[in-house]
């Protein structure tokens, strides 16, 4: 376990290193995610100058769902979407043969071995205003302050389980690259709660692309919309989703054979 | 012999491929009804392989090299047969075995192409719990052996093949296995480069008593670190045993030329003495069965008697014993 965390920081590190090279991109990197950040947390400020109120979310809670929003993608951004990227590309060239020969997991050394650093400036913003929406709630409950966390991880936990439950299908089919940029099309769709979409939408929103979940969630137990016992489902559902999509790429992995050279 | 480091019997690997012929309508075609073929990469092969030895895996294009080498580091399933390295069933992959053993693939890289290969180090480190004295010295060792002083710390995409081709050992070796399979590790080096990669695998293996099994289409790897071969074609194993036998079993004629002081080779008639190879300015090479070929000679030195500036008689070259041997199909023959 320890291990893992220093192979983590070790990971981490090296890519850092390596984007501190190009700084020039990484300033631009930074200002493009500020810029987005701040239309949209504007067009929320323009939102909210015409209504209080929208679907029962007020200006506070709609920031902590943007903040949620922007911490959920920028996580993603930041080591999902590159390590699964190049998890495709290994499978498409074989080396994800250098993989298996280590005596550690396959499964670790492979999804969470990219960074894209520059994501932590998404991460950041997200947090910012996720902050500036809590700072605008006259009291938060200690349980609210316990769930909030815990519902962000298990948004966390989600997107990871359907990312590698989608790539999977990289060892049957190879070249799975249009699968995943229809899952960050969806992803956009997080911005906004998931029960302003009509019942249709939410309902893929929420059940085949968790992100609904991911998102609205941490922001509803903020704004006390979330009993414990939501709270414990997603939880479990977050835990269930791990194991089944874990085991999904276990056997994707059998069938794998390896580019032949 | 049941100390044997890789110990392998009746290995087979059939794969299925799905064929697909030419064009959309063929294509649409394939999608509701698959044309199924297996092939038989490896059909049944039995050797052992005792400690600290270097062996030779030999055999044409297609021949089933690799595909043995990834069931025996764990990587393919076979499809019948046992294989046992170091007393671990590979393909069972634990974790025991893994950090035992290393596959390295001249034509595939496991360096990040955008870091210094130092900081790969690092990570392998990590993941095999190499303690940091230990992975001073192997790093130290491997970079002297290795002349890697400047390359470690460049990024591997700076780097030339030859250049890529070293780091890509010491990252193979940084755990200091005890089996090494190594699939066309000279792949693509000039001749020098070939020459030092030779020399670090036989210091290596001297240093260590490593195991290893190479495969190359380089006769001159195979001559340099060898003194075993094991020969296969089409799945099936066609020799296992020396190579200074290999010429002998595989290849029954000797060759033997003849230089000519007069410079009249072209014109004298030496087809009485065996088959005229070729004819060059003075030189005759001729092919003769290898039973005769001490009473051929013979025969030759007197009739030409002085007109003889020089005569050898040799084993036909090693590439060209393999090539007859992948050409013809022999039964197995074993030492
Ligand atoms: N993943 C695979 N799927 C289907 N067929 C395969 C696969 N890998 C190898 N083969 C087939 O198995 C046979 C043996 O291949 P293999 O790569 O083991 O040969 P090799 O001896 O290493 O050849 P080379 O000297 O060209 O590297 C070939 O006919 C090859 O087409
Ligand atoms: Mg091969």
């Amino acid at each position: 376990m320890v291990r893992y965390v220093r192979l983590l920081q070790l990971f981490f590190r090296t890519e850092l290193q390596y984007e501190l090279e190009y700084r020039l991109n990484l300033v631009l990197e930074i200002i493009q995610t500020v810029v987005v950040t701040g239309t949209s947390v504007a067009a929320i400020l323009v939102l909210f100058s015409y209504t209080t109120i929208l679907n029962g979310w007020d200006l506070s809670a709609m920031l902590v769902l943007l903040g949620c929003f922007y911490l959920v993608q920028g996580f993603g951004e930041l080591v999902l979407q590159p390590s699964f990227e190049k998890f495709m590309e290994h499978v498409r060239l074989g080396t994800l043969d250098f993989a298996l020969l280590k005596p550690a997991s396959a499964q670790f050394l492979v999804t969470v071995r990219n960074f894209q650093v520059v994501q932590l400036a998404q991460m950041g913003l997200g947090a910012i205003v996720v902050a500036v929406g809590l700072s605008r709630i006259p009291s938060i409950g200690l349980a609210e302050a316990i769930g909030f966390p815990i519902a962000l991880l298990c948004g966390f936990g989600l997107i990871y389980a359907l990312l590698l439950a989608l790539s999977t299908f990289a060892f049957w089919f190879v070249r799975v690259d249009n699968l995943m940029a229809l899952y960050w099309s969806f992803m956009d769709a997080g911005r906004f709660p998931v029960d302003v979409y009509p019942g249709w939408l939410r309902v893929t929103l929420s059940s085949a692309v968790p992100i609904g979940v991911a998102v609205t969630v941490p922001a509803q137990v903020i704004a006390g919309r979330l009993d414990p016992l939501g709270l414990g489902l997603l939880m479990l559902g977050t835990i269930a989703a791990f194991v089944l999509a874990s085991w999904f790429w276990r056997l994707g992995l059998r069938s794998y054979t390896g580019a032949s050279a | 012999m049941t100390d044997a480091v890789v110990d392998v019997r009746e290995l087979r690997k059939t794969f299925r491929v799905t064929e697909r012929e030419e064009g959309l309508a063929a294509t649409l075609r394939s999608f509701v009804k698959r044309h199924r073929k297996d092939v038989n990469a490896v059909a049944g092969i039995t050797f052992r392989i005792g400690p600290g030895e270097v062996v030779g895996f030999l055999g044409p294009n297609g021949a089933g090299k690799t595909t043995t080498l990834k069931m025996l580091s764990g990587l393919l399933h076979p499809s019948a047969g046992e294989a046992s390295v170091l007393g671990y069933v590979p393909w069972r992959r634990e974790n025991a075995y893994l950090g035992r053993m290393t596959l390295l693939m001249g034509n595939r890289t496991q360096l990040v192409w955008d870091i210094p290969a130092a900081d790969s180090f690092r990570v392998l480190q990590e993941i095999y719990r190499i303690p940091e004295g230990q992975f001073r010295s192997t790093v130290n060792e491997l970079t002297e052996l290795l002349e890697l002083q400047e390359l470690v710390h460049k990024p591997v995409r700076n780097l030339s093949l030859g250049e890529r081709m070293k780091v890509e050992f010491a990252a193979g070796l940084i755990h200091s296995p005890s089996v090494a399979f190594l699939d066309e590790p000279t792949i693509g080096l000039d001749i020098s480069m070939q020459v030092r990669i030779r020399r670090f695998v036989a210091e290596y293996n001297r240093r260590t008593g490593a195991t290893v099994l190479l495969t190359s289409h380089y006769m001159d790897d195979v001559v340099a670190l060898c003194k075993r071969v094991i020969v296969i074609h089409r799945g099936r194993l066609l020799y296992d045993g020396p190579l200074a036998d290999l010429a002998e079993r595989m290849a029954p004629y000797k060759i033997i030329t003849a230089t000519l002081h007069d410079g009249a080779a072209s014109s004298t008639d030496l087809d009485a003495y065996g088959t005229v190879v070729s004819r060059e300015e003075g030189r005759v090479t001729l092919r003769v069965d290898r039973q005769v070929a001490p009473e051929r000679t013979g025969r030759l030195v007197n009739d030409l008697g002085s007109r003889l500036a020089d005569i050898s008689v040799e084993d036909p070259p090693i590439e060209e014993v393999i090539d007859r041997v992948f050409t013809s199909e022999q039964t197995t023959v074993s030492a």
